[in-house]
């Protein structure tokens, strides 16, 4: 009986071992099938999650500290949709508080496809909403009310501009795709953006990955002094208003390292607002026109033809030239902007009255190859490499151009059948208020990374005069500025410059009624610190940049010695201070 | 001879309930010893997890500090603007000064500062230290990794 019992025993156990073993053969079979491959990829990908983690904008202060552009924390509201319990009571919560209809993100809600998980509702809603929503959240849960369960809130930055549109043309904007327009915010897109680092990240605990410091992007500091530009802008618009003109700009540069102290220009965007952009500006140039519009300046040029003349030796301050009204050269007649002989000029006449006929008669003594050498040298044709985005380089018509005729030279020589930007003539006048070294202007003074500052050093551009004859010109200027007892004279300080009326080109000739008015001036004369650049474009109170853009010249002098604490020369003559 | 040879093996032979002590010791040793190293594995694992969690819990809490930072920065940015200073000053009784209006007064050996350094330098890098393997590996991760290194 025993042994009976025994084989049927033994026959169990063999059964069991043998079904024990097909179980175990056939999980090993599966583990290493193909099929465990492509099961065990797909668990993995449940096992955590590629996360992208973005660095903060780099931020943008004047060159005092005054934060220009930073950023700020603003949400992402959205509904986990299998959490959402009351779609209806979301729907009404969420349309009052974020200003959308009920039925909007009711069907938003309850019609979204099957395999959607999570539903954004409204992206960059400000922290004043979702507290609001946040508490009514808290207050609903403490009385185990779960209509809103499900309702979620992501933070992320936007870009934040604290002084709305000041300096707008030279800071550009940031887009909510993150990416930079314009000045600054484009220029420097990549440095400011920092590099996205993306993570594998488990959510199995027990693999607590590391998660990356992102390095935010670098902190940039401009050369602009915000109280400057302030000041700078409200003067223009004041100005624009006060003579009935279109539009202006107006820059305020150090002639001795070409550091931008405030850039206004008009009309100036709310940069909280970019997407009033396409309602301001027909196209991208007008953003800022300091640097992206080339227009005739006029005889602000004469500046330049004059430093070319007095280097090369063809004329001294006191060459005489008797101005009879008119000069031909290649074969059409120049007039004086009042078609008035002004008899027997010295240098310093030609360009206190000045007179269009001595000009080209001077260029036209240099010779071609000598006063196109010289605009080429100055710069003129060429962009200044100013670290904005957007820069127009103007054009210089030069002898070999098909539509450069021989009149070019004499015309030239005034200012007209050459278009310059602002920026660009700022530049080529730095070598005359720089014993004769020209600066590249800039707007980025320093730059912050990882606890460092790193300073941009200086450029020059070259020394298209020499020093004596930079000296020379300074003092001519300044004398033909007191010789009229200009507008643009500032009290206490001894200024140089040149104003330029030109007549605004078209298809049918020189427009007579409409002009751009501009000055271009310095100071104080011994020791130049500012250098600054007025357009006011088609004024209608009066069409003379004497009239308007030299006036304004002083009022921005003003300003500038005030804020940029220099003493009147009496004082820095007395106490030989700088 | 051979009856002398069984009275040997006799003597010697253990007995049965001995034997049978000695499989129960061996069990429950092999028993115990498990239990300690699941033991242990659980309370490394464990420890893992947790410092995971509150890694994870510091690094929302470092983010929404910068949040809030960066909001704080913003927000006195706004409060100094140059139009809101200008209305708080006009509201004080303040007004723009005018150029004849300043007096400059010599102080020998004084140098007007220049902006070399103009912000409190950024916090000083938290330079990104890879969490030891201590934090993250399992027991038999560590064997693993000792076995392959040839350390046993």
């Amino acid at each position: 009986m025993r042994q009976q019992y025994a084989v049927r025993t033994l026959l169990l156990v063999a059964g069991l071992v043998v079904v024990g073993l097909a179980v175990i053969v056939q999980m090993i079979r599966i583990q290493n099938s193909e099929q465990a491959k492509i099961f065990l990829s797909q668990g993995d990908m449940y096992s955590g999650e590629f996360r992208m983690f973005y660095p903060e904008r780099g931020e943008i202060y004047d060159r005092n500290g005054h934060l220009l552009a930073g950023n700020r924390t603003v949400y992402e509201v959205g509904v986990s949709l299998s959490q959402m319990t009351d779609p209806q009571a979301l729907a009404y919560i969420l349309g009052t508080y974020l200003g959308l209809t009920y039925e909007e993100v009711y069907n938003q809600l309850t019609n979204s496809p099957k395999s959607w998980e999570y539903i954004v509702i409204q992206d960059y809603v400000g922290d004043e909403t979702v507290s609001a929503l946040q508490q009514l959240v808290q207050q609903m849960k403490d009385v185990d009310d779960d209509s809103l369960s499900g309702l979620g809130f992501k933070p992320h930055f936007q870009r934040s501009y604290p002084e709305d549109a000041l300096a707008s043309n030279v800071l550009g904007f940031v887009t909510r795709d993150g990416r930079g327009y314009f000045g600054i915010e484009e220029k420097y897109n990549d440095l400011l953006a920092g590099n996205p680092v993306q993570v594998w990240v488990p959510t199995d605990p027990n693999k607590a990955s590391e998660i990356p410091k992102v390095p935010n992007g670098t902190t940039l500091v401009l050369t602009i002094n915000r109280d400057l530009q302030a000041k700078v802008e409200n003067i223009l618009d004041q100005s624009l208003t006060n003579y009935g003109a279109e539009n202006g700009a107006i820059i305020v540069m150090d002639p001795n390292n070409g550091e931008i102290f405030a850039m206004a220009t008009t009309p100036r965007l709310d940069l909280n607002n970019y997407t009033d952009y396409f309602s301001l500006y027909d196209n991208g140039s007008q953003y800022n026109r300091s640097i992206g519009m080339a227009y005739e300046a006029g005889s602000v040029v004469k500046i330049l033809t004059m430093a070319a003349a007095l280097d090369t030796g063809t004329v001294t301050p006191s060459t005489t030239f008797i101005d009879t009204g008119s000069i031909e050269v290649g074969g059409i007649t120049i007039h004086n902007w009042d078609r008035q002989p002004w008899g027997q000029q010295d240098m310093i006449g030609c360009l206190q009255h000045s007179l269009n006929v001595c000009l080209a008669w001077i260029a036209t003594q240099m010779g071609t190859q000598t006063f196109y050498g010289y605009m080429e040298r100055f710069g003129l044709g060429h962009p200044t490499g100013i670290d904005l985005s957007g820069e127009a380089m103007g054009r210089l018509k030069v002898p070999g151009d098909t539509d450069w005729y021989n009149v070019d030279l004499g015309t030239n020589a005034f200012g007209q059948g050459v278009t310059v930007t602002p920026l660009q003539l700022l530049m080529s006048a730095s070598a005359i208020a720089n014993d004769g070294k020209m600066v590249t202007p800039h707007v980025l003074y320093s730059m912050l990374r990882d606890g460092h500052q790193y300073n941009v050093p200086s450029q020059y551009a070259g020394s298209p005069i020499k020093a004596e004859t930079a000296r020379t010109l300074n003092e001519m200027l300044a004398i033909s500025l007191e010789g009229e007892s200009s507008s643009a004279l500032v009290p206490g300080y001894r200024v140089a410059g040149k104003t330029g009326t030109a007549q605004i080109p078209t298809e049918y000739g020189y427009n007579e009624s409409q002009t751009n008015a501009s000055f271009i001036g310095w100071g104080p004369v011994d020791d130049p610190r500012f250098l600054i650049y007025v357009w006011i474009q088609k004024p209608t109170t009066s069409i003379w940049s004497s009239e308007t853009a030299a006036p304004v010249f002083s009022q921005v002098a003003e300003q500038t010695v005030i804020l940029l604490n220099i003493p009147p020369d009496m004082v820095r003559n007395q106490f030989g201070t700088r | 001879m051979q009856a002398q040879a069984t009275q040997i093996i006799h003597a010697y032979k253990q007995a049965p309930w001995r034997v049978q002590r000695q499989y129960v010791g061996a069990f429950l040793l092999a028993v115990i010893g498990t239990s300690m190293i699941a033991a242990l594995y659980l309370q490394v694992t464990a420890g893992a997890a947790r410092a995971g969690r509150e890694i994870q819990e510091m690094r929302v809490q470092i983010t929404a500090i910068q949040r809030a930072n960066a909001d704080l920065e913003t927000q006195l940015a706004n409060l100094t603007s140059t139009t809101e200073m200008e209305r708080r000053a006009l509201e004080m009784g303040y007004r723009p000064v005018k150029p004849g209006e300043l007096d400059y007064v010599a102080v020998p050996g004084f140098v007007a500062p220049e902006p070399a350094i103009l912000l409190a330098a950024e916090d000083v890098v938290q330079y990104s230290h890879p969490l030891p393997f201590e934090y993250t590996q399992s027991l038999i991760e560590w064997f693993d990794d000792r076995v392959k290194a040839g350390d046993y």
